[in-house]
């Protein structure tokens, strides 16, 4: 059993331990500077346009999702009865999350480019000027990043919500419909606190993944138009391997560790009692 | 009562919408990728092909030659499932079945667990650098091995909640009468652990199958390149040629989505670790 171990250990400590000796060292001549390359970041307008754009990107997402996916499984749930129903709407909705990143920017490239796109198409036929430059324009290109990253995971929060709610014990449910609850409340006193702790579950997941997008963004505006969509991976890659500034990307990138690992000491607190069976 | 049915009519008909709208996306691609060109740019353009055409296919697995790449991505996954396989075994046998202390077990699960955590541009800036001064860019031997890796918490956990699941006494019955710890394992355990082993093996494939940035990073040609990689260079080159574009697409999303309807009722528990327990 220890061997496995230590051989991963090795395989993650090692390039994170090598990543740390990059950040104070001159990538090119291998001279130790210090903490220049971390100075450097606090004097950098765009890594602070990249962190905005990241918790632009972030927030929204997080909010839709949940937002859409908590509604959803509340409403399958308490409307659709039927088991084959049931099992219809997981698959239909299990298929946009297995879907590849750069599948599903490929998708959105067929809808969201301007001419021939589908999307301008549908809202000419509606009877609008069906113009927009989708991708060319900041507010519209944040837009349609995040309009993928919901399309794939609005049904992970769905499924998740909606396991949790047939967990709840139904002889709770109906003592308060006997006491005269109404739907609103149904949720708030009796499935919410149920729910509450699989949301917290889920907002980590989801914090954890929207923070460090790549795929579908690289393959459907590159960050741009400018450095709208440009968030942290995105730039960490652009100074890595465009402007080849191994160093400066390896000090940024520890920042991106320290915000991941926190994310996910607090999973860790949370799932360790799952763990200590 | 009158006014339930009506919610509940109300409530079907927001849900087949939004399963339209949720479905819509897929069949433009799988439309636009079996429509000739000059259909694709008319005004307004058909929305089912009037001729229909597998020109587009064949065009990039055969004349782009991305059956290459669709070679490199299986054997890659392939690989690299194995590995993970037999590692994450060898990490959740001990873990379920021998006498290891809960603090030490609870460290090592978490531990692996914090890889599904770590963002991809961390490691890969350092493997990027170590890989190129072992000789290893651009071989598909890099990306196994790291594939392997991170499908290890996937893999891991999984295997640890289905061991939980399978009873002792048979294996304890195996050892009391004479059988090792090893005969006891391949005899009694692995046989009901192989539906198991099979639905992660498939989720694993899926989740490696789909992985973009290390590819991206450090494969160059066409010696270690996998399939999204061909999908993106048909994205982001000068001129797009749609139904192409929409054909990769199609064959990039064809694998795991298949392979995950298989899998179905493993997918929700595998990406939660287990805090999700499926019924569907």
């Amino acid at each position: 059993m220890t061997p496995p171990v230590l051989l991963l250990g090795a395989l993650v400590a090692y390039p994170l331990l090598y990543n740390v000796s990059l950040a104070f060292r001159n990538y090119r001549t291998g001279e130790f500077v210090g903490v220049h390359n971390f100075a450097r970041a606090f004097a950098d307008p765009a890594f602070f346009a990249s962190l905005r754009a990241t918790a632009i990107y972030v927030t929204a997402a997080l909010a839709v999702e949940i937002g859409l996916g908590l509604a959803l499984a509340l409403l399958v749930h308490r409307t659709i009865r039927s088991g084959w129903a049931r099992t219809l709407i997981y698959l239909l909705f299990i298929v946009p999350m297995v879907t590849p990143p750069v599948a599903a920017g490929v998708i959105a490239r067929l809808i969201y480019t301007p001419t021939y796109g589908v999307l301008n198409a549908v809202l000419r036929a509606l009877g609008g000027a069906g113009d927009t430059l989708w991708l060319s324009r900041g507010d519209t290109a944040m837009f349609a990043v995040v309009s993928v990253d919901v399309w794939q995971w609005m049904p992970f929060v769905f499924l998740v919500c909606f396991a949790g709610l047939q967990s709840v014990p139904q002889d709770a449910v109906e003592a308060a419909l006997v006491d005269g609850a109404g739907g609103w409340q149904l949720f708030r006193l009796i499935e919410f606190p149920y729910l509450s702790s699989l949301l917290l579950l889920v907002l980590i997941f989801r914090f954890t993944d929207t923070f460090r997008v790549f795929d579908h963004v690289l393959v459907l505006t590159g960050g741009g138009p400018g450095a709208t969509t440009e968030f942290l991976s995105v730039y960490l890659y652009r100074i890595a391997f465009k402007f080849f500034n191994l160093s400066y990307a390896a000090a940024l990138s520890l920042f991106v560790l320290i915000v991941a690992s926190a994310a996910f000491a607090v999973l860790g607190r949370f799932l360790g009692r799952e763990v200590a069976q | 009562m009158r006014s339930r049915g009506i919610w509940r009519l109300l409530a079907v008909a927001a849900l087949l919408a939004l399963a339209a709208l949720y479905l819509f996306p897929y069949f433009w691609m799988v439309l636009t990728a079996i429509k000739p060109l000059p259909e694709f740019y008319r005004f307004p353009a058909t929305i089912f092909p009037e001729h229909v055409t597998f020109q587009p296919f064949v065009s990039v697995m055969v004349a782009r030659g991305y059956l290459t790449l669709l070679r490199n991505s299986l054997v890659i996954c392939l690989a690299a499932v194995a590995v993970g396989l037999v590692v994450s075994l060898l990490i959740a046998y001990p873990v379920t079945r021998l006498p290891v202390s809960p603090r030490f077990r609870r460290a090592l699960l978490n531990w692996i667990l914090s890889l599904r955590f770590l963002p991809p541009i961390v490691v890969v800036i350092p493997f990027f650098d170590i890989v190129r001064h072992a000789g290893l860019y651009d071989n598909p031997l890099s990306l196994m091995l790291l594939y392997a890796v991170f499908s290890l918490p996937f893999a891991t956990w999984m295997l640890r909640g289905f061991l939980l699941e399978v009873p002792l006494e048979l294996e304890e019955a195996a050892l009391v009468d004479g059988a090792t710890r090893l005969r006891a394992f391949f005899t009694i355990l692995l046989p009901q652990l192989a539906p198991a082993l099979l639905a992660t093996a498939v989720i694993t494939f899926a989740l490696s199958w789909s992985e973009f940035m290390f590819a991206f990073i450090l494969s160059a040609t066409p010696r270690s390149q996998t399939f999204p990689i061909g999908v993106a260079s048909l994205v982001t080159q000068f001129e797009i040629i749609w139904n192409e574009m929409a054909a990769v697409g199609t064959v990039a999303s064809a694998v795991p989505v298949l392979l995950l309807l298989l899998a179905r009722r493993y997918v929700l528990t595998a990406l939660t670790f287990g805090a999700i327990r499926e019924k569907a």
